[in-house]
């Protein structure tokens, strides 16, 4: 289902692109850099927004309240539906899907939101690793291959 | 949004659709009437001047029949498509109201064509024109007559009655007569026109139209009256319509069709209850356009309400409905929106409020269209598509972080619909502050002015629009009105700052599937890409940017356009956080490096496709210098392959080559890379290629040491080092201050050198030319270096240049020109990790001469040139020991300022006395030759010696203080001088003669006979170098320091190595002192050593020499003269002497024995001559040592002896004969020499036998009677006087005697050095110390042979 996830950091410098599809070729890549990219004004615009509702809403317990780390479908294009989610360390986490592969077409919200959190608990393991300088790019073939596991197991 | 169910009413394509979208538009639009602004003819030079002029009557008030007062907008258009006009029934916004044509002409032909464009117009867009306007622009300036303008206010009066009863009589017609009422006010408008004829020029009989001449320079003072005047008349028009439709009877109303309906209902029941509410919905909702329009914008948004309700299943009118209601909730709740640019002339609804200039959405199209202009008028351009031009403000990342980060702000404040409304100006206040700070803020409208139920607020406005879209989604054929009600809403909810709303708008028009040319397509694309980044969604913007760029050259745009896609990569950097500056995207490191690369890479091929290789090449570099870090090797090297391909282009062209080249002029290197300038005006900051070839080290050198500037007045002497722990704070500063301030000097007109270090990372040769310095302060000539790198290789690289002022210099970095491209590589721009500071300062002094030095030295001839950059230079000598040569040094003055100071000075490891000797030369000399001119040459001359101590004491230490051994050992060794031998002298401690000085200080021992001996205290340490069996190696630096011209202060030092060999040559083992036959000379017996390999020939005496073989030892006596006793020594005792005495106290003998010294060593004269090689020296004896025996000899007796045998002197040498029994009178007169009577003198005659083995037999009883005192004592012998003795002695047998005639004293000696003192050192008194007696004798001693 997922073509693409990014691990992007919160200065928005990519910390990692991953992405299965026909080829990984440098367009390819270069593609799903352009997408997710793109993606990132709406995430920091929602971002931004929740914030604001959050103290808006009179309640410090709904901001102390576990504030809803996925944010849900960013953007569209024709051919693929971006959906963001940001931890508490505003590192964002960004999956693509396709919208043309019969899979990716129709997929549930909670699909995307339990693949998300699966990542992000991916993303915290690879932050475990004392050898990791955070803000760095994520490096670990491990990660990768479990990323790689998510998007495609989790059709 | 999209509907699921889109296109289900949809026909087939190929109908009447609207295929223009104008995403220009706004929602105020809707209330507008829509004027074309059109030039024909000529084109006018003030075109764009007039256009700004009309643009500014866009709202004008007009006082209708009931006294109430309108507000009418106006929209001007510079061109419209006649297609959209076919929707103005549906959105009556759309149709085309009125016409201004601004004309030139210069003849009648022209005017002819002019007015028959016009008209030709008009029959265009004929179905809804209303009225026109023509400005004609002739040659002659004085066209206009001025009785026109009141025969149009005339006009005006008599029209509006005219109108209103015509609005009467036709209230019933129907709407298919449209057309013919349209065309009524057009004819009588042109009934009405008085066409201007002048004397020249008619206009065509069919142009019928109210036209105005001017001549092509005037003023044209009316001309917004002349436009608010259309604008009247339109608006009577619009008026005379709204009530027509107002009084139709609904029930009769016929059905309003879109233009794509028309099919829809053939053969529907057009009486069906449904059909009647269809029609009568379309009426009303027609009416509330004509409403809206005719300036009554709280009217409008009931009827809008009313047509919704009656509309419930006509979508695509229903969605109008909606959208009209929007609009008209949006004008009245944003009445910033209707106000654009500052305007002078209209009263908008608050009259009392200042005018506002509120530049955010009406700024937009207004602006956008006057760059439209601009860009159709600048020749490059032909196309007439808006291009959204940013301004280069926002390209610079600071303003444009700033409008996200307020926009940001915005957002945060609004948090609800209801705050948005009041919040909103102030967040606009905040959000355009950085382009007009000093606006004035517009009060919001009253609440109570607005309140209307069916007044939308800001949500329910983007949800009604939201559905309105939807709506709009199911019909294929309204695509475009719904592409521009999207934008339109999305503008919308710019307005009301909701980001999010705006986005998803926009969103949607990517859906929309509409035929649209390519560009229109593009044009889609900019203002999406525009209002993203009003609501800071800069990569969206750049992202849309980079497809409408790839859109402009794509393979099915029929005629791809370059430039056009280059500008817009271009103004995509923002939305990637690039900065065109490369210095602040390497400081900063934003963004997504892949796409960055990618984004770059795809400008450069844009600018080399749109042919301006050097802009190509500009961002070949960018990229290069930017994305370094993140380019693989294999990527650095295809980019710097490219780059050099690319720079190779621009060479050629010639108007890049200008811009690349011309910097090269400049000799100080400060223009460097120059920006380029684009046709916008905007900027290309240089890009320097820092990492290619990168640099690793980077530091001024000192000028070489033969070139180094030094103080002339030596710095005073540092003080003791004294630890505090307070820190001033200002030394800390000063500390700080200075840092990169080089300790060192340079020197002005003198080539100073900076080193580098450079790695080429590139996997192949590179050639880096015309490498300069780049420096700030004083004028500096950098001379331009070529070097060739091999790859991953560091090269030091020395780069030159000269100051050529006086003053700080800073060197700032250095500029290279490699891969075709010139770069300037600051220090401060350096890449990380290499920390440099930002510049070097370095002090230039005025210029100071330099010299070379050449070396002659005499005998030999061996030259040596030292040239002044090479000061290892060494001139090596060899000499024996006492030989001597001069040497001379040739200064040549090789720069053209004259050498004004000269100082010479000699550095070796020989003490200052020695080397004064080895080397002597007057400094009077060397000033006399100053100054010396530039390019003339002066000599010094220096004699050089070689100065030894000869007295060969075969050793070292304590034991070779005593020669005067010899004296006892003396007969045995004779013929066998063995110096080695007297190591087994007994040591000092055994000996008598230091117990003489066992009062003294002890470290005086060891040297203190010679060194008083020689005059200098401090021959200690070279006196082992100094031995003379040895050969010495004598380093001497010979330091010429040299100044003149302005920079006196400082001078410059040379430094001459003259390695002196000296060889031994002969040396004196051991010596005596024998009396000689006559009294008043002696003989100093030598042991001279030929040291040499060489037979010598040594001359002791005028007469007298003898050969030596080589390492053979002769002994030679040499008659001298006996000392004085009252001489003087030939030098006076000097001061270090006198001081030596006074810790030599006691040693009495010193003195005396130095002025013995003294006198041995100035009257000997050594001279030796190798036989092979030629070559002649001295030798001395200096620093001879005498026992005191020895001095008894060698000083001339204090008492002058006169013997007489009967009555006969004896001569020296002399035998008496005599016989035996003879009675020989002999007789000794004694006189005192010296200035001071002689106390107790013993004068003694003893007679002897000398058995010449060495025994002297003193016992004679038995063979000499004497008669007479042979022992006299003198109490006292006054100075010059003479005392006689006389006494008979009878010699009883034949045999050799010798008399031995004395003279000693008891206490006199002691007194006798004071006595010689007194004469020159009267203070000198010396307390005896016990000294033992002393004793004259008569020398030789008389030797009488008795016979029988």
């Amino acid at each position: 289902m997922a073509v693409c996830v990014a691990v992007i950091g919160k200065d928005n410098s990519p910390l990692y692109i991953g992405g299965i599809g026909n080829d990984t070729s440098t367009d390819n890549e270069l593609s799903r850099q352009w997408l997710v990219h793109t993606a990132l004004d709406a995430l920091e615009e929602r971002l931004a927004s929740t914030n604001t509702n959050n103290s808006g809403a009179n309640a410090n317990a709904a901001r102390t309240d576990l504030r809803d780390l996925y944010l849900g479908l960013l953007y569209s294009t024709d051919t693929h539906k971006i959906y963001g989610y940001v931890t508490n360390t505003r590192i964002k986490l960004v999956l693509v899907t396709s919208s043309t592969s019969p899979s990716g077409s129709n997929i549930r919200d909670a699909e995307v939101r339990t693949a998300l959190r699966r990542l992000h608990a991916l993303y915290a393991d690879a932050i475990c690793n004392p050898f990791h300088l955070p803000g760095d790019q994520i490096t670990s073939q491990k990660f990768d291959k479990q990323v790689k596991n998510i998007m495609l197991n989790n059709v | 949004m999209r509907s699921s169910v889109s296109y289900i009413l949809s026909h087939a394509p190929g109908e009447s659709v609207m295929s223009h979208p104008d995403y220009s538009q706004h929602a105020q639009h809707h209330a507008c009437l829509l004027v074309l602004v059109k030039g024909i003819g000529g084109m006018l030079k003030n075109f764009n001047k007039l256009w700004e002029r009309i643009q500014r009557v866009n709202n004008i008030k007009v006082t209708d029949s009931t006294g109430q007062v309108r507000d009418i907008w106006v929209r001007y258009v510079r061109d419209y498509p006649v297609e959209n006009n076919d929707w103005g029934d549906f959105q009556t916004h759309r149709r085309l109201l009125g016409l201004i044509t601004l004309s030139k002409f210069t003849n009648q032909v022209e005017l002819n064509e002019v007015c028959r464009v016009h008209e030709s117009l008009k029959v265009k867009y004929s179905n809804t024109l209303y009225d026109s306007r023509a400005f004609m622009f002739g040659p002659v300036s004085n066209m206009k007559k001025p009785e026109q303008e009141p025969e149009t206010y005339s006009y005006f009066e008599e029209e509006r009655p005219l109108r209103e009863g015509m609005d009467d009589i036709a209230p019933s017609e129907q709407a298919d007569s449209l057309s013919s009422l349209d065309s009524f006010p057009q004819s009588t408008s042109s009934n009405s026109s008085y066409p201007l004829q002048e004397e020249h020029f008619t206009t065509p009989s069919n142009f019928k139209t109210h036209a105005m001449f001017y001549g092509e320079n005037d003023p044209v003072p009316d001309l917004e009256q002349n436009v608010a005047d259309l604008i009247n008349s339109l608006f009577w028009v619009v008026e005379s319509k709204r009530l027509e439709r107002s009084k139709e009877k609904l029930e009769k109303v016929s059905l309003l069709l879109a233009p794509f309906e028309k099919k829809d209902f053939v053969g529907l029941d057009m009486e069906s209850r449904n059909n009647k509410k269809r029609c009568m919905g379309r009426v009303t909702k027609n009416l509330a356009d004509l409403t809206l329009q005719a300036g009554l914008v709280a009217d409008s948004l009931s009827l809008y309400n009313s047509s919704t309700e009656l509309l419930k299943t006509d979508w695509l009118w229903l969605a109008a409905a909606k959208e009209g209601l929007c609009t008209a909730s949006a004008i009245l709740l944003y009445p910033n929106l209707r106000n654009p640019t500052p305007l002078h002339r209209n009263a908008s609804l608050q009259e009392n409020s200042p005018n506002k200039a509120k530049q955010l959405s009406l700024f937009q199209p207004n602006s956008d269209s006057l760059r439209r202009l601009k860009l159709t008028s600048s020749p490059l351009r032909t196309s007439k598509t808006s291009s959204p031009v940013n301004p280069p403000s926002e390209l610079t990342p600071t303003s444009s972080d700033s409008v996200e980060t307020s926009s940001r702000q915005s957002e945060t404040d609004n948090a609800d619909s209801e705050s948005l409304a009041s919040s909103s100006d102030i967040e606009y206040q905040s959000h355009k502050s950085f382009l007009a700070p000093d606006l004035p803020s517009i009060p919001r409208q009253p609440p109570s002015q607005i309140t209307n139920q069916f007044l939308l607020n800001g949500e329910e406005i983007a949800e009604r629009y939201r559905e309105a879209i939807m709506d709009y989604s199911k019909y294929k054929n309204a695509g475009v009105i719904e592409t521009e009600a999207c934008f339109k809403a999305a503008r919308i909810a710019v307005e009301q700052t909701n980001s999010l709303h705006a986005s998803s708008f926009l969103q949607n028009v990517i859906f929309i599937n509409l035929t649209l040319s390519e560009q229109e397509k593009i044009q889609r694309f900019e203002t999406l890409a525009e209002l993203y980044k009003e609501i800071g969604f800069h990569r969206k913007a750049g992202f849309c940017q980079r497809l409408a760029a790839t859109r402009q050259v794509s393979p099915n745009n029929p005629s791809p356009d370059w430039q056009k896609c280059y500008y817009l990569m271009l103004h995509s950097f923002p939305g990637y956080k690039l900065s065109l500056d490369p210095n602040y995207v390497i400081q900063h490191q934003v963004g997504w490096p892949a796409l960055q690369i990618q984004l770059l890479q795809e400008l450069v091929v844009a600018a080399r496709r749109m042919g301006h290789p050097a802009l190509a090449t500009r961002h070949m570099t960018f990229l290069l210098q930017t994305m370094w870090p993140h380019l693989s090797r294999q990527e650095h090297r295809e980019l710097a392959i490219q780059l050099q391909a690319l720079s190779a282009q621009c060479e050629g062209g010639p108007v890049p080559l200008v811009l690349e080249t011309g910097e090269a002029l400049s000799a100080q290197c400060e223009g460097g890379p120059v920006p380029l300038v684009l046709e916008t005006g905007e900027v290309i900051p240089p890009a320097n290629l820092t990492h290619v070839p990168h640099c690793s080290w980077f530091n001024a050198r000192p000028l070489p040491p033969a070139r180094a500037p030094h103080l002339r007045q030596a710095k005073p002497a540092h003080g003791p080092f004294i630890f505090t722990p307070i820190h001033f704070g200002s030394l800390e500063r000063n500390a700080k201050k200075d840092e990169g301030k080089m300790e060192y000097l340079w020197v002005e007109d003198d080539i100073c050198e900076v080193q580098m270090k450079l790695t080429n990372p590139l996997p192949f040769e590179l050639k880096v030319s015309n490498m300069r310095l780049l420096t700030s302060g004083v004028v500096f000539e950098s001379i331009p270096e070529t070097i060739i790198l091999p790859p991953d290789s560091p090269t030091t690289v020395n780069l030159h240049g000269t100051p050529k002022e006086v003053g700080e210099l800073q060197i700032l970095g250095y500029s290279t020109h490699t891969l075709g491209v010139k770069s300037n590589c600051r220090l401060k721009n350096m890449p990380t990790p290499h920390k440099f500071p930002a510049s070097y300062t370095i002090e230039v002094i005025p210029s100071l001469p330099t010299i070379t030095i050449e070396t002659i030295v005499a005998p030999s001839g061996n030259a040596s040139v030292t040239s002044m950059e090479n000061v290892g230079s060494t001139t090596n000598i060899s000499l024996f020991n006492g030989e001597s040569t001069d040497c001379s040094i040739k200064i040549t003055n090789t720069s053209n300022v004259p050498i004004e100071h000269l100082e010479l000075a000699i550095q070796s490891n020989m003490d200052s006395q020695l080397q004064s000797k080895v080397f002597q030369y007057s400094n009077e000399d060397i000033q006399a030759l100053l100054p010396i001119p530039p390019n003339e040459t002066a000599t010094i001359a220096i004699k050089l010696y070689g100065e030894a101590d000869f007295l060969d004491l075969g050793g070292v230490g304590v034991e070779n203080l005593f020669p005067l051994s010899l004296n006892s050992n003396y007969p045995s060794r004779v013929g066998s001088p063995v110096p080695n031998a007297q190591t087994s002298l007994p040591t000092q401690s055994s000996n008598p003669q230091t117990s003489l000085s066992s009062g003294l200080i002890p470290n005086r021992t060891s040297g203190s006979f010679r060194s008083t001996n020689s005059h200098t205290t401090s021959w200690s340490a070279p006196i082992s170098v100094m031995s003379p069996s040895r050969g010495r190696q004598i380093e001497t630096q010979l330091v010429i320091r040299y100044s003149g011209g302005e920079g006196e202060m400082h001078c410059r030092q040379s430094t001459l190595q003259i390695n002196l060999e000296l060889l031994p040559s002969v040396s004196i083992t051991h010596w005596d002192v024998l009396p000689a036959e006559i009294p008043s000379q002696l003989y100093l017996v030598l042991d001279v050593t030929n040291l040499t390999s060489e037979e010598m020939d040594f001359h002791y005496a005028p007469s007298k020499h003898i050969l030596i073989e080589s390492k053979e030892s002769c002994r030679v006596p040499v008659p001298l003269d006996r000392c004085p006793f009252s001489t003087t020594p030939s030098k006076p005792l000097d001061e270090d002497l006198i001081e030596s005495k006074s810790t030599n106290t006691g040693t009495s003998t010193n003195s005396l024995e130095l002025m013995c010294s003294e006198h041995i060593t100035n009257n000997i004269s050594l001279r030796w001559h190798l036989m092979q090689s030629d070559i002649t020296g001295r030798a001395s004896v200096k620093g001879i040592t005498l026992s005191q025996a020895m001095m008894d000899i060698v000083r001339m007796s204090p008492l002058n002896w006169e013997v007489s045998v009967n009555s006969q002197c004896i001569k020296p040498q002399e035998e008496y004969n005599c016989s035996a029994g003879e009675c020989l009178s002999l007789g000794v007169a004694v006189w005192n020499h010296l200035s001071r009577p002689l106390h107790k003198l013993c004068l003694s005659v003893q007679f002897y036998q000398d058995y010449n083995n060495g025994v002297l037999s003193y016992k004679l009883d038995n063979r000499v009677a004497t008669a007479g005192n042979n022992k006299v004592v003198l109490s006292t012998l006054p100075e010059s006087a003479k005392a006689y003795h006389e006494c008979t002695v009878v010699f009883l047998t034949p045999g050799e005697y010798k008399i031995d005639i004395q003279c000693s004293t008891t206490e006199p000696v002691l007194d006798e050095i004071p006595l010689i003192k007194e004469t020159e050192h009267p203070s000198i008194i010396q307390p005896c110390a016990g000294e033992v007696s002393h004793i004259w004798r008569f020398i030789p001693p008389v030797a009488i042979s008795v016979t029988d």
